[in-house]
């Protein structure tokens, strides 16, 4: 199955954020690190839509007093998910190295 | 709980409408959360609209709620809905004939009710409307009736002196009298006269009354004082473009004497008032004569009231006839006036309500362009008519189909429709035809409203912008959707299954007899209304070519020519010497609407104390008068340059010798408080509408000489104008020639009634035209349930003529009914149309015989395409099938 580019950001921060992966927080990591702001419907759709594709699995949270009493939806990375991230990074891996001069390694 | 988050709330509802319950909690919660920092960082504005655009933004396939209407409602309307779409594409043709017929209807009815809209609602806009009447007088002599509006100058004053009932009164001179009608215009500062038209006079109280609304001055006083003037906001931007208008100096036909000082600006009248005016001038200070103001001679004043709200009617007009005793009965007295005692037996008054002025005038002799009520009535029956004749070529056609959806209904009914159910079945699919239609109806009257408007003089537009507008056409999309479905819903679903499953029901016999029905009342309508066609027609003829008893063909009228004061024989000798004119005169007094008029009392000499007075027209004209206009004498004389004595001679007409009672009348002396010889007579001519009958003339010589008509001849009319352009431009460097020719003048005099037959026309064509394609869907469905019979009649040797017969004669039949139907209706209901001409046509047996035939070929045409097709089949074809 394909990720797409948004798709692959947002489970790369539902896997970084480890246990504290929800709309907001999720939101809030996007802006920080690609200093775009994705519209909160753009990222729930695409939560949606890697939660159907079994990237990623949810859990209900406890409500708290600033979401007027709504509980919070928390996203975990599934094994499938982790597995795509890998998959995609060696792809892009491969690629990379074809290219001369570009000097890729992780950190 | 304070201190959870206030977003927008109506932001929030949108939200919890569309957003599906999976997913509403959690995305809500984010919203909150989001919207609760945003609130705290950057204040509560900021964090309102970020709300409603992240509302937005959630608007997405994966947040909507899911189509889950399980009920079994909606899942029969869908199938209700798709039965009737593969219904409608199974049977094209039928198909488009129906919403083809249909939208053609809807459309006409459309744009009658825009029209006829328009018409009711004249001069509803006054304060208090309700309360402001029209005061009418009545003449209520048997055989003598009559009803005008004009009335005395002090008539007002007195009424409101004397009629506590009266909470204000008005008076308008709207005629084309003095500065009334039409004047050169020209402002201090300019240098160049221009012609305007719609010059009224009027009371301070007149404008109180009606509250027309000022764009600038001070509406409570801009007549109050004399010498001022009163102009539209669309003359004040034509004449001084950006700048205030107000305390100009205007001076009138040159008259430097009398300048005006404009006082006010009024929103230009909208179209839908029976006042027709550019420009008040107060009648404050006005006398027109000496004693004029006081006098109860002459009636020229319109007069409008107000009465106060617990106002009783009868009482106020008691205490009209009161003030008519009191005031002009004596006036008459005292003069010996033998009208006095008529006067009290046969004169009364009428209150007309403001709002009636205009369709309810036609009896009161007024010079407004007045709709009429009996018009209004003709075209709402047929506008019903043509959405009537739609309706029931849907009926047909459904009911003729039925054989096709019999099973259907059959099989329905076995699995366990209930009859409502396929009662609302067919009533959905007929209400969605009638949405189709009705959608295309209103493109097809919006395309054409530029025509109609043309057509109807009229400027109307579609009124989206009124709040009952789309809710009315949604109304009337389900209304019609059940009148024309109502019938074949109960019919189609009163099928029993055994039958129609077992295929015992004959082809759509079993409602022949209705549908012949409905047929001949289809062509008796069209019939009738080709008759109205026809006569509506030849009476418009009969009208335009009438013998006028003058010659109006190229006559070209200058106006505005006593500006040239005495330079004017001048320049009339200067026209005749001009090659191609034949001849001139000056005058303002012509045969045609729209100048100047002036009615007077005339006796025989010496028995002013003794007969009642003739009422006759007094026209001031010059020596060419009668031979420029080609009219003719008959007995006596023309005026002529040699007889001095001419100056108090006088020509009368026919009617006003008849009405004098004389049997020689030349040599004799008349008088209307001067006395004058006859010197001739000439032949009666129509100078008024040919529709009225020829009242009493007579033509004095005078000096009236507002314009001049030259008769030229008919060649190169271009470069005779050219060459008396010239000419004026030598006398007259600083006013632009004005002319218009007589012919035209008198087309637009009858431009009323041209449109009315055109409108009628095309009117009458489109019912025919959906009338006959009523009958081609018809009789093309009838030649497709014959195609075997005529194939095995063909085999047996059956020729053309004896199917084209066969197939034919039973709608021949009908049609033949709907003749004999119509001719007598259509007979009398045109009789008694043309009744209300003065010189009518007679129906006569030649105009049903055209009506008819043109039906009968129309029709024949129709059903001969289908029925052809099918008898030139080969047999072979229809019956190697079986």
């Amino acid at each position: 199955m394909k990720l797409g580019a948004f798709e692959e950001l947002v489970l790369l921060t539902v896997g970084a954020l480890k246990d504290d992966a929800y709309g907001v927080t999720i939101k809030e990591m996007l802006e920080k690190h690609t200093g775009k702001r994705p519209s909160i419907g753009a990222l729930h759709s695409a939560l949606y839509r890697l939660e159907e594709k079994g990237y990623v699995t949810s859990s209900d949270g406890g409500a708290t007093r600033e979401r007027g009493g709504r509980r919070k939806k928390f996203y975990q990375l599934s094994g499938s998910g982790q597995k795509m991230l890998v998959e995609a990074n060696e792809l892009r891996m491969r690629f990379a190295k074809q290219i001369p001069g570009l000097n890729l390694s992780a950190e | 709980m304070n201190d959870s988050p206030h977003p927008p709330k109506w932001a929030n509802r949108l939200l919890e409408w569309f957003c599906s319950d999976d997913v509403i909690e959690t995305v809500q919660g984010d919203l909150f959360e989001l919207y609760e920092k945003r609130e705290k960082a950057k204040g509560r504005a900021i964090a309102n609209l970020r709300f409603v655009r992240d509302v937005l933004s959630i608007y997405r396939p994966f947040a909507l709620k899911k189509k889950r209407y399980n009920s079994n409602n909606y899942a029969m309307f869908k199938n209700y809905y798709r039965v009737a779409v593969r219904n409608m594409m199974r049977h094209k043709m039928y198909s488009s004939i129906k919403i083809g017929g249909f939208a053609l209807g809807i459309a006409a009815c459309i744009l009658i009710s825009m029209f006829l809209y328009d018409e009711l609602n004249y001069d509803k806009n006054y304060p208090d409307g309700d309360r402001i009447y029209r005061v009418i007088n009545q003449w209520n002599e048997k055989g003598d009736e009559n009803k005008w509006p004009a009335m005395t100058a002090p008539f007002a004053g007195v009424v409101r002196n004397e009629i506590p009932e009266v909470e204000i009164v008005g008076r308008i001179i709207p005629y084309n009298w003095f500065l009334g009608g039409n004047n050169l215009f020209r402002s201090a500062e300019a240098t160049q006269n221009t012609y305007e038209e719609r010059f009224v006079y009027a009371d301070q109280e007149f404008i109180d009354m009606l509250g027309f609304r000022f764009v600038a001055g001070d509406p409570k006083t801009a007549l109050s004082e004399p010498n001022t003037l009163v102009i539209s906001q669309r003359k004040a931007e034509k004449h001084f473009p950006g700048i205030n208008p107000i305390g100009k100096t205007i001076f009138l036909n040159d008259d430097e004497e009398d300048p005006r000082i404009i006082s006010g600006v009024m929103e230009t009248l909208p179209s839908n008032t029976h006042f027709d005016f550019d420009f008040i001038l107060p009648l404050k200070g006005v006398e027109f004569w000496k004693g004029e103001q006081s006098s109860w001679c002459c009636s020229n004043y319109e007069t409008y009231v107000k009465l106060r709200p617990d106002a009783d009617h009868e009482r106020v007009l008691n205490k009209l006839v009161d003030i008519r005793d009191k005031y002009y009965v004596t006036y008459l007295r005292y003069r010996g006036n033998q009208a006095a005692d008529d006067v009290v037996r046969y004169r009364g008054f009428e209150l007309q309500p403001v709002e009636d002025v205009h369709l309810h005038s036609t009896d009161i002799g007024d010079r407004y362009n007045h709709g009429d009520i009996k018009i209004i009535w003709m075209f709402g029956v047929v506008a019903i008519l043509i959405l009537l004749l739609a309706c029931i070529n849907f009926i047909n056609l459904s009911t003729a189909k039925s054989a096709n959806r019999a099973k259907e209904v059959g099989l329905r009914k076995v699995v366990g429709s209930a009859r409502g159910n396929l009662i609302m079945q067919f009533l959905t699919e007929s209400v969605l035809l009638s949405l189709i239609s009705f959608s295309l109806g209103i493109l097809i009257a919006r395309v054409s409203l530029p025509y109609f408007n043309e057509l109807a003089n009229k400027s109307l537009t579609f009124p989206f912008d009124t709040i009952w507008f789309i809710p009315g056409l949604l109304a009337s999309v389900l209304f019609i959707g059940f009148l024309a479905g109502i019938y074949p819903s109960f019919f189609l679903s009163s099928f029993k299954p055994i039958e129609v499953l077992k295929g015992k029901l004959s082809m759509g016999s079993k409602s022949s007899s209705l549908q012949g029905s409905m047929v001949i009342f289809q062509f008796a309508a069209s019939v009738i209304l080709i008759i109205g066609a026809v006569v509506v027609n030849r009476q418009m003829n009969f009208i335009l070519n009438k013998k006028l008893g003058f010659n109006k063909d190229h006559i070209a009228i200058i106006q505005g020519t006593n500006t040239l004061e005495d330079r004017i024989d001048p320049f009339k000798e200067e026209l005749k010497k001009l090659p191609q004119v034949k001849n001139a005169t000056a005058t303002h007094y012509f045969p045609v609407s729209n100048m100047k008029r002036d009615q007077n009392a005339v006796w025989i000499e010496g028995r002013q104390k003794i007969d009642i007075a003739v009422g006759a027209q007094f026209w001031r004209v010059d020596y060419d008068y009668i031979e420029t206009m080609g009219m003719k004498v008959v007995q006596g004389r023309d005026f002529s340059r040699e007889m001095a004595s001419d100056s108090i001679a006088i020509i009368i007409n026919q009617t006003m010798a008849d009405q004098l009672g004389f049997d020689d009348p030349i040599g004799k002396r008349i008088t209307n408080g001067y006395a004058r010889n006859i010197i001739g007579i000439v032949e009666d001519f129509h100078f008024e509408s040919v529709t009225d009958p020829i009242e009493p003339l007579a033509m004095v010589l005078g000096r009236r000489r507002q314009m001049i008509a030259v008769k030229v001849s008919s060649e190169d009319l271009q470069g005779t104008m050219a060459s008396i352009t010239d000419l004026w431009d030598s006398f007259m460097p600083n006013q632009p020639i004005r002319y218009e020719f007589m012919d035209q003048r008198f087309a637009e005099m009858y431009d009323d009634v041209k449109r009315t037959g055109i409108v009628f026309t095309s009117f009458a064509i489109l019912a025919i035209v959906i009338a006959c394609l009523g009958l081609f869907a018809l009789s093309a469905f009838m030649v497709e349930q014959k195609r075997k019979e005529i194939g095995i009649r063909k085999v047996l040797g059956a020729t053309f003529r004896n199917l084209f017969h066969s197939l034919s004669s039973n709608f021949l039949k009908l049609i033949t009914i709907s003749l004999i139907v119509a001719f007598p209706l259509g007979w009398y209901t045109m009789k008694r149309w043309l009744e209300n001409y003065e010189y009518g046509i007679e129906v006569t047996w030649e105009i049903l015989a055209i009506s008819g035939l043109t039906i009968l070929i129309i029709s024949i045409a129709t059903i001969s395409y289908e029925i052809v097709r099918a008898v030139r089949v080969n047999p072979a074809e229809t019956l190697h099938s079986e």
